[in-house]
């Protein structure tokens, strides 16, 4: 019957929603496009049709071809890399030893963190002549001298991708315990009984029964890699000298800091259509796992 | 019926009288520096002045200006805010900031007691905006006793500064010169501006044109400086904030920065290991002037339309900025701070406190050389976009001659849409 009423009203049914939907992404996002159209000045009353001269001028501003690229490798490594650890993590969490509950609620202690204070701690931890990985590794004897990690250009990529990652592995990891928890059990033992070893059974039972949230986590972590701004920021400032500037930063420097709006919808726009366009690409690299049928 | 109108109108009247006499209260915006002092100042004020309360709100100060922008724009109800030098046009220009002058001529008396450098910093279009919080210059700061136990003396120009590095270098230390490196921190910008003023030179001329990209020029030649001392002669390590720089000072193993001269205070003061180590330097360079600047309480263009807030708004701004100049003396003694009062120039508490951690009289012939930067409309913004590509010359991924031609291209962009 409540399939019948949800087909016989569909758009009364979605009404509330789309309502939402409308107010919070459309209109946003259609006043985003139509503003990138402008050059607004926030402290100039005039405000002109330039039509697409803020996309010309961003893409061919010193900053974009650098940024671009930063972001497009920061996503690219941490996206892969977070779902990989939150699924062995997810795994680890799933079971039981002794201090499991502990062990979870520390695992989650990083999505509980600002970013900015996040930032401050992998700080303490990267610093070049105080930080304590340095400590630990002279200590060690893996090292014979401090390593500058935030002063050099690749070193400061890794680590604030290493921090990254390591805000982002609860979330994940909570969805794939979700995805994990819900497999049959008796598949495994049936595999057991037909002698499949352990990674038999995690390439054929386990990563098909978990490709659609696993999809869905790395849809997620490309979106918070490719908007990712605030940790680097407190880590490094995008530096140093650009090596860890990030596209997201000027959407909110060209508005705020430069409060060049016009530009900065431009910018925003563009992010919101390569972000798209990998979205698709993945859906399309795993057809069928994110349809509604299945 | 008679009963009742009279009893609705007795409750209006009732109403009125107790909002009348409800104290107003004021939306005060700062960037987080020693909140304890200015909550305690606060509550003073409000002791002193019963029928205003002030409800304090702190930002990051690398975030200040973008929240505020955010705020004034977004008409967040915001009546007296901490301003620079730098934002005062923008805001200005854009309506959010009101002149004092104009409702208030009696600030004017305030003129002559304030710093040069500073007064300037506070004025946009003649007119007053603002009382100052605190103004400083941005000097040259050296531990004298490593210098003096390498035989070295106090350098007097860049070329110097550079031959005493690679001599501390090759008795062993790693990084003689240390920099607070952060392109999101506007003082990242002022302490370059304040080494190109040591070496005399300007980074715009009196028409506003850039000077910058002149390779001939002495920012050209100072950002070289820069980006040699980093990429060919590893002389410099970055410290990302001037809280950093100062206990890595007291490590001995640097022995230059360049910073808000405030630092020297916290630098020089125990328990910091190597407290009174530390002094001032004339700015290297043939001028031997560096950047003053102002950083001062504005009333906002909401507080200003409203008579209430708007004279509320004044005493408080007078009671921190003018006046005795208690405040401002208060965080001269008790955190260093400079001042744009000339008053407290001399001022025995002030000179008593100063002497534990500079020599004053240094100071008086720093702060004499000092200069103000240029201010146009644009600055903030076009600062904000600088920064990050010299953030990048800096560690050598762009050559000093592509940035500083960006700088001005971008420099003139600005001219012209705000000019037009």
């Amino acid at each position: 019957v409540a399939r019948r009423e949800l087909s016989r009203y569909p758009i009364e049914w979605l009404f509330p929603v789309l309502i939402l939907v409308i107010v919070f992404t459309v209109y946003p996002f259609g006043y985003a496009i139509w503003s990138s159209l402008f050059r607004i000045l926030l402290i100039s009353p005039k405000r002109p049709f330039v039509g697409f001269k803020n996309y010309l001028d961003v893409v061919s501003s010193i900053y974009f071809q650098e940024a671009l690229l930063n972001t497009l490798l920061f996503a690219a490594i941490t996206a892969p890399l977070t779902v990989v650890i939150a699924l062995g993590v997810a795994r680890l969490l799933l079971t039981r030893f002794f201090g499991r509950g502990v062990v979870r609620a520390v695992v989650l202690l990083p999505w509980a963190m600002p970013a900015v204070v996040s930032g401050i701690v992998w700080v303490w931890i990267f610093h070049g002549r105080w930080g304590v990985l340095n400590a630990v590794l002279l200590k060690t004897g893996i090292i014979s001298t401090y390593i500058e990690w935030l002063d050099h250009p690749v070193l400061a990529k890794f680590s604030v991708m290493v921090a990254h990652i390591w805000t982002q592995i609860p979330f994940a990891s909570v969805l794939l315990m979700a995805a994990l928890s819900i497999i049959n059990k008796e598949l495994y033992e049936a595999a057991e009984v037909d002698g499949a070893g352990v990674v038999r059974k995690f390439f054929s039972i386990t990563l098909p029964q978990i490709k659609g949230m696993a999809t869905i986590a790395l849809i997620y972590e490309l979106i918070m890699g490719l908007t990712a701004y605030d940790l680097t920021y407190a880590m490094t400032g995008g530096g140093p000298g650009g090596a860890t500037t990030l596209l997201g930063y000027y959407v909110w420097a060209e508005s705020f800091k430069m409060l060049q709006f016009g530009r900065g919808a431009a910018l925003g726009v563009i992010m919101a259509a390569i972000t798209l366009a990998l979205i698709l690409a993945i859906m399309r690299a795993v057809p069928g796992e994110l349809s509604v049928e299945n | 019926m008679k009963r009742s109108l009279l009893m609705a109108l007795g409750l209006l009247l009732l109403g009125t009288v107790v909002l009348c006499a409800a104290p107003v209260t004021l939306n005060f915006v700062v960037w987080s520096y020693n909140i304890a002092t200015i909550q305690d100042n606060i509550a003073k004020f409000e002791a002193a002045n019963p029928d205003i309360r002030v409800k304090l709100q702190d930002y990051p100060w690398n975030q200040y200006h973008d929240t505020m922008v955010l705020r004034l724009k977004g008409r967040t109800r915001t009546d007296v805010m901490y301003n620079g030098e730098d934002w005062l046009p923008e805001f200005a220009a854009a309506g959010w900031v009101a002149s004092l002058e104009d409702f208030f001529p009696e600030v004017k008396k305030y003129k002559e007691k304030t710093a040069p450098y500073a007064l300037a910093d506070m004025t946009y279009k003649g007119k007053l905006y603002g009382l100052s919080y605190y103004a400083d210059i941005i000097t040259f700061q050296y531990n004298k006793v490593i210098l003096k136990n390498n035989g070295l003396s106090v350098p007097k120009d860049w070329d110097q500064v550079l031959q005493e590095c690679l001599k501390l270098k090759q008795g062993g230390m790693k990084y003689p010169f240390v920099y607070e490196y952060d392109a999101t921190l506007p003082n990242f910008y002022s302490a370059f501006a304040s080494q190109v003023y040591g070496r005399g030179g300007s980074l715009f001329d009196a028409q506003l044109n850039p000077l910058l990209n002149d390779p001939d020029g002495e920012a050209f030649k100072q950002l070289q400086w820069l980006q040699d001392a980093k990429v060919k002669y590893d002389i410099m390590a970055f410290e990302n904030h001037e809280t950093k720089v100062v206990p890595a000072m007291n490590t001995g193993q640097h022995v230059f920065t360049v910073l808000y001269n405030y630092n020297l205070a916290a630098m020089n003061k125990p328990p910091q290991a190597l407290a009174g180590q530390f002094d001032i330097a004339t700015m290297p360079g043939k001028a031997g002037a560096c950047l003053g600047f102002a950083k001062f309480y504005c009333m906002t263009s909401q507080a200003a339309k409203d008579p209430v807030r708007r004279n509320a708004a004044w005493r408080f701004i007078e009671a921190f900025g003018g006046g005795d100049y208690k405040v401002a003396k208060r965080w001269a003694v008790e955190d260093g701070l400079g001042f744009a009062a000339l008053p407290l120039m001399d001022d025995p508490d002030v000179k008593k406190a100063w002497a534990s951690w500079i020599d004053m009289e240094k100071f008086k012939a720093q702060a004499k050389l000092a200069r103000n930067d240029v201010n146009p409309e644009w600055k903030g913004m076009w600062s904000e976009f600088f920064r990050p590509l010299m953030a990048k010359a800096f560690v050598g991924g762009a050559t000093v001659k592509e940035v500083m031609d960006q700088g001005a291209a971008k420099w003139n962009e600005y001219k012209e849409l705000l000019e037009e």
